[in-house]
């Protein structure tokens, strides 16, 4: 009963957070090449260098080459200013001919995996962790939704990039795990309040980026931290691209239930 | 919503248990405690601080944390004939658990208490605030969001890791924490982001906790709806009406739970589930 699945992402403006590197590059660079000639990227974090190398590439590419507009936004998300100009970019790249309006909330940072649970009574630390993981995201898609209301004949889709830690507690990880499963309950609020709106919460697996790198080396649990170190040693780590090209299908097929939280191992 | 189907009654509340091999601790009382409560000016958390007291063997000392004065130093003297007869000292720290310090004094004086034998810690996060109910794309402003979350799971985080350093590994010590969470941990409700996100966020925070630290009992406890002013403000703000529980008698389920001890720890336990 399903209609055959699109191979475009649409004439799209498509806003994608901790763009610079890792799976937001990633991103970034997949969407570049999913949407529609007319179609605007909006690419956010906080290293200008970074963001503007990524620019360069994508200008180089095909779609860069046929006119995209990509649009960096060098910003703090945790400031109230980052997330201004982020949606203030975001509607000057915006035609009345765009039919998706797309935000990926990926940008996220590990915490201090480091330690142990017990270890966190200074409120400041856990104050300026949620405020970057899980405000920022509750903020400019708040933002972004007022900017660009519903309208007939446009989709508009937020992806949240979770975790296994949105699910599973694991020790050593408790500003990690608290943050996606905030996440996780704050997408499903809005997937409940807004059925016209596409909500998915996408779990890309383990990644062979810095954060992972930072995991393995530094997790305070043994059992956890050897899981990683074998993961990496195994070859069992996942390159951006193979993930992000599964969230790209389920992106495409447009099939998923909205406020779903969708596992790479679930596909 | 679905969790509020099944009703079991039961006819024994204060089973005597047989002292267990791997604690000496006697579950029939709980224990010459260090209890914190937070929150425990009104609602659930008053009705809290009136129960437990019943169960602390003397020598015990209850703190009672909010941020009314007032209303603490009232809650102490409808306390205070009972907690002079059973030898209970009863701490009024009035802070507000949104601040470093409030967290920090109240620690400080966790700490100062620490000098007494005490068997148990038992630390109940129970302040919260309902925030704003309204539709998601409301909240635009980071420092709303931001002082939500603070208050909400940032100080149960930092409470939590302070009053457990202070009370660290000794090996007779029982140690219980009490997450007390809601229905809406699990189940999204429109409009009602901010708590749903707090609550879901401290039950994820407290399995963490269960599963770093074997020699603490935590226990994630949803109370139901109760006769509460929290509750007064959902009616204000939604004009859902739900049949209320006296907080008394939620308060009595936590506390048979925390006497009976045989939650696994990390566990969520709702009032209609046990």
């Amino acid at each position: 009963m399903s209609s055959p699945a699109r191979t475009d992402l649409g004439r799209a403006l498509c806003i994608i957070t901790g763009a610079s590197r890792g799976f937001g590059r990633t991103i970034a660079r997949e969407m570049s090449r999913l949407v529609k000639p007319g179609s605007a990227l909006i690419l956010t974090a906080r290293s200008v260098d970074d963001l503007r190398t990524l620019q360069a590439e994508l200008a180089e590419s095909d779609a860069g080459r046929a006119g995209q507009v990509v649009q960096c936004v060098v910003a703090d998300l945790s400031e109230m200013e980052g997330l201004q100009r982020i949606v203030t970019a975001s509607r000057d790249a915006f035609c009345e001919d765009m039919d998706h309006v797309m935000l990926v909330n990926n940008a996220a940072s590990l915490g201090d995996v480091s330690r142990y649970a017990k270890t966190f009574s200074d409120m400041a630390e856990v104050d300026s962790y949620l405020s970057l993981n899980v405000s920022s995201s509750l903020c400019l898609t708040a933002r972004v939704l007022q900017a660009f209301p519903q309208r007939p004949g446009q989709q508009r889709t937020v992806v949240n990039i979770s975790s296994l830690c949105a699910l599973q507690p694991f020790r050593s990880w408790v500003l990690y795990c608290t943050s996606k499963a905030a996440r996780e309950m704050m997408f499903r609020v809005l997937a409940a309040e807004e059925p016209d709106l596409r909500v998915l919460s996408y779990s890309p697996g383990p990644l062979d980026t810095a954060m992972q790198t930072a995991a393995r080396s530094r997790t305070a649990d043994p059992e956890i931290r050897k899981s990683f170190s074998d993961m990496f040693a195994q070859g069992q780590l996942l390159t951006c691209e193979a993930s992000c090209a599964k969230l790209m299908k389920l992106l495409l097929e447009d099939a998923y239930t909205t406020g779903a939280h969708i596992d790479i191992y679930d596909l | 919503m679905f969790i509020y189907t099944k009703r079991r009654k039961k006819t024994c509340f204060h089973k005597r248990r047989s002292i267990k091999m791997s604690n000496i601790t006697n579950h029939s009382t709980l224990g010459r405690s260090i209890c914190i409560i937070t929150g425990a000016s009104k609602g659930f958390g008053r009705a809290l601080a009136h129960k437990v007291s019943c169960w602390l063997e003397p020598g015990s000392v209850l703190l009672l944390v909010a941020r009314s004065e007032t209303l603490l130093q009232e809650l102490k003297e409808e306390l205070q004939s009972f907690t002079e007869e059973q030898q209970l000292v009863v701490h009024c720290v009035a802070v507000d658990l949104s601040k470093r310090e409030g967290v920090n004094e109240t620690i400080r004086v966790a700490r100062q208490e620490a000098v007494n034998e005490i068997e148990h810690l038992l630390l109940i996060n129970n302040a919260a605030s309902l925030g704003d109910i309204s539709h998601f794309g409301s909240f635009t402003n980071l420092e709303e969001v931001n002082s939500y979350l603070s208050l909400n799971i940032s100080s149960a985080l930092a409470l939590t890791a302070g009053i457990l350093q202070v009370f660290s590994c000794t090996p007779l010590m029982r140690r219980s924490v009490v997450n007390i969470s809601s229905a809406l941990a699990l189940q999204p409700l429109p409009s009602w982001v901010l708590y749903c996100t707090a609550k879901a966020a401290r039950m994820m925070m407290f399995r963490v906790l269960a599963k770093e630290q074997p020699l603490v009992k935590v226990l994630i406890y949803s109370p139901g709806p109760m006769d509460t002013d929290m509750q007064k403000d959902i009616l204000r703000l939604t004009g859902v009406k739900h049949h209320l529980l006296p907080a008394q008698e939620s308060a009595d389920k936590l506390v048979k739970l925390l006497l009976d001890d045989d939650f696994v720890s990390g566990a969520n336990l709702d009032f209609f589930d046990v």
